[in-house]
């Protein structure tokens, strides 16, 4: 799209947004210094000046106006991930919501549904500029207030994980990915950033978001356990008791945890390179001190399973329109990305999957490639109906799931919101090589 | 935890700046020939890492070679080298190969050759550099009847790329005599070079060079100096494997005028390997 039809788009979506309703939320894309640690920063692009960016408080229901002002040098869109939208504010540009361009603004009116734990970002093409796209600072925490809170708490703390100043490297697989040289909570390293200071007997429900372009993260909070209550922003049928949590990109993961164990405590990556690369945050009960305590878990943990309906069994089983959907590669060479596939074609030559409204929709996601695949299905959940070796699944509705490699996993969903609706892995260099398709009302 | 981070590029500094002064010596000092056809590779840049081992056996025959036997030394004709080199990894940017030569030959047997120690450094990845890079130092003994020149050093520099189906590595090694006849023949200039290309995901074909120009002050004529061209393919068959098979052409006289070469390597991991690590 060239530059006038970036301003005529942005003129229209403006005038339609006044016509409705002022702004009540500014949100300005601008370049930003992120301070990782007093002696190493990088130079990305930011939401408000911060990373990540403010957090949107929303109602569920009530309408609001958001204006956003792109001063970066760069053409923009800001996707409202996890909300069910209209195609054309939804903040994808392969679906219709028009991109502001360098000096322009838009403001996205909509009304925020569904209640959850939900987040913005920017939706653009990073190629090989690992600064650009998801790889910087532009994405922020976005709560739209539920009528009933899945838990009760004394004290919310939101965490965005991201990794920074990344290069490609040649991987196991035999072609390129990107590897990250820092990797933080709150756009700071362990040690350097904001401690969590808790009380004793405290019930602090944790909004984890994953908002790594590329990276699959394990935390832990040594002495403690999460007890998880909602995935994706959506409350789980059977809240469980994990030492530790899985989140690929995209994911979030909302979870109570209960402060009986006094101390000062480093809630941080599983994995040593990760959490020696600084991803990692102090917890920090009151009247106590001394050096953080970590305790290093020895193998990694985590299944969707395991909050799924107690009831699993099969059900009255839904009338769903099957969709298979084969992940594969195409092998680019050892200096280059691999191409991604979905069904044998690339992105924009993959097919468009064709929807009936009112209809239910059972996508079969086969993973034939080397990675693994955090995939998106934009404008709607899906509810998990099998994971390997699990067949019967309920009630765990999800808008990203990590499909690993060489596996089978099937989701539902119903075509209840019309307009173009984009399905993605939410791995950047995926994305951008292709890993995306469009589904289309018809 | 994060400390040792932000070092590590410090220690690379200095252990660099222990080999640019050894290069600074090297130059100054008398020089040598070439070491024979034991291992024949244009070094990548990359380094082993840590907890883990690379044990390689480079099988080299020399179909067409020197017949005469010249100031004692077998002749290469039809000589079968098998060289066993075992590298270990020290940290993220530095390992230490070590190799044992030898030769089998009809009236001569297997023969035990020599042995020779290769330490190497690397730009580690956090600096971001544009191209793989390293440094490799390598010193060692060979017996009078397979080189003249009993001991030699040679110090390399390694400078590879990949773009796209691409792969280039360039090595421009120089070589010094510690002690044999070629200690008075000054620093010997022996480069190297590959370029291959991707077929497949298992699949690379390319050409590797091979040269040796004599004294870097003075370079030989054509005719002395050794230049060989092969023809090569790596098997990419598994992390754990590395399989490279070359057919080479010499085209001076000073040169061994047909080789057969071929490495197998396997990587052993020890340690432990959770998934945490």
């Amino acid at each position: 799209m060239e530059l006038g039809s970036y301003a005529t788009a942005s003129a229209v979506l403006s005038l339609r947004a006044q016509e409705l309703a002022a702004p009540e939320y500014r949100i300005e894309i601008a370049p930003y210094t992120v301070e990782l640690t007093p002696k190493h920063s990088v130079r990305t692009v930011a939401y408000n000046g911060q990373v990540p960016g403010p957090l949107l408080r929303f109602e569920e229901g009530r309408p609001v106006t958001i204006e956003v002002v792109n001063q970066s040098t760069n053409a923009e869109v800001v996707h409202w991930h996890g909300l069910f939208l209209p195609s054309d504010v939804d903040g994808a540009m392969e679906e219709g919501t028009p991109m502001i361009p360098p000096g322009g603004k838009a403001r996205y009116t909509f009304t925020p549904r569904p209640a959850g734990f939900r987040w913005y970002h920017t939706h653009t093409t990073a190629g090989d500029d690992l600064k650009k796209g998801q790889y910087g600072g532009q994405h922020g925490f976005l709560l739209i207030k539920p009528k009933q809170d899945p838990a009760r708490y004394d004290q919310e703390v939101f965490l965005a994980l991201h990794d920074w100043d990344g290069q490609m490297m040649g991987s196991s697989d035999g072609s390129m990915s990107p590897s990250y040289r820092f990797s933080t909570i709150n756009g700071r390293v362990l040690g350097f950033g904001e401690q969590m200071r808790v009380k004793q007997g405290q019930r602090v429900l944790l909004h984890i978001l994953n908002a790594s372009a590329t990276e699959v993260h394990w935390l832990a909070l040594a002495g403690h356990q999460f007890h998880i209550v909602a995935l994706d922003g959506n409350p789980v049928p059977s809240p469980r008791n994990v030492a530790m949590l899985r989140l690929a990109p995209a994911e979030r993961v909302c979870a109570v945890v209960q402060m009986d164990n006094p101390g000062v405590w480093i809630l941080g990556e599983v994995r040593k390179h990760i959490h020696a690369a600084g991803m990692g945050m102090v917890v920090e009960y009151a009247d106590h001190g001394g050096l953080p305590v970590w305790e290093q878990p020895q193998s990694l943990m985590w299944d969707y399973a395991q909050f799924a309906a107690a009831d699993s069994a099969p059900a009255a089983t839904s009338h769903a329109i099957e969709i298979p959907l084969v992940f594969e590669s195409k092998f680019s060479g050892h200096g280059a990305p691999d191409r991604w596939m979905i069904n044998g074609k690339s992105f924009p030559n993959t097919e468009t999957g064709m929807l009936k409204a009112g209809e239910r929709y059972r996508l079969l996601f086969k993973n034939k490639s080397r990675d693994d695949h955090p995939v998106h299905l934009h404008r709607h959940s899906f509810e998990l109906r099998s994971l390997p070796g699990k067949p019967d699944l309920r009630g765990v509705m999800k808008d990203v799931v990590l499909v690993e490699a060489d596996t089978e996993i099937t989701v539902e969903f119903t075509a209840n919101n019309a307009g173009a609706t984009l399905f993605h892995c939410h791995q950047q260099d995926h994305m951008d090589n292709g890993f995306m398709m469009l589904f289309r009302y018809a | 935890m994060l400390e040792g981070m932000v070092e590590l590029p410090v220690r690379f500094r200095i252990q660099l700046a222990i080999l640019a002064l050894s290069m600074v010596v090297f130059c100054c000092a008398p020089s040598a020939k070439s070491q024979g056809n034991y291992e024949i590779q244009v070094y990548g840049a990359d380094t082993l890492a840590p907890k883990s081992i690379m044990v390689e056996l480079h099988s080299n025959y020399t179909v067409v070679g020197q017949r005469e036997m010249i100031d004692g030394v077998y002749p290469t004709n039809h000589q079968q080298h098998e060289t066993l080199e075992i590298t270990q990894g020290i940290n993220d940017w530095s390992e230490v190969g070590f190799y044992v030569f030898t030769s089998l030959q009809d009236g001569h047997g297997w023969q035990w050759v020599g042995d020779h120690i290769r330490p190497r450094v690397r730009v580690p990845d956090s600096w971001h550099w544009p191209v793989g890079v390293s440094l490799s130092t390598e010193i060692g003994y060979q017996r009078t009847e397979y080189s003249s020149d009993t001991w030699t050093w040679e110090i390399r520099p390694i400078v590879d790329k990949a773009v796209g189906r691409w792969y280039f590595a360039v090595n421009p090694a120089l070589e010094r005599t510690l002690h044999g006849p070629g200690v008075a023949d000054g620093v010997g200039f022996a480069p190297a070079a590959k370029v291959g290309y991707d077929f497949t995901r298992a699949i690379s074909g390319g050409l590797e060079y091979y040269a040796n120009y004599g004294r870097i002050t003075s370079i030989s004529d054509l005719h002395d100096q050794q230049q060989q061209v092969f023809l090569v393919t790596d098997l990419n068959v598994s992390p754990k494997w590395e399989i490279n098979i070359g057919v080479g052409i010499g085209a001076t006289a000073a040169t061994d005028h047909w080789i057969v070469k071929g490495i197998l390597g396997r990587h052993f991991s020890w340690g432990k390997q959770s998934a945490v690590e």
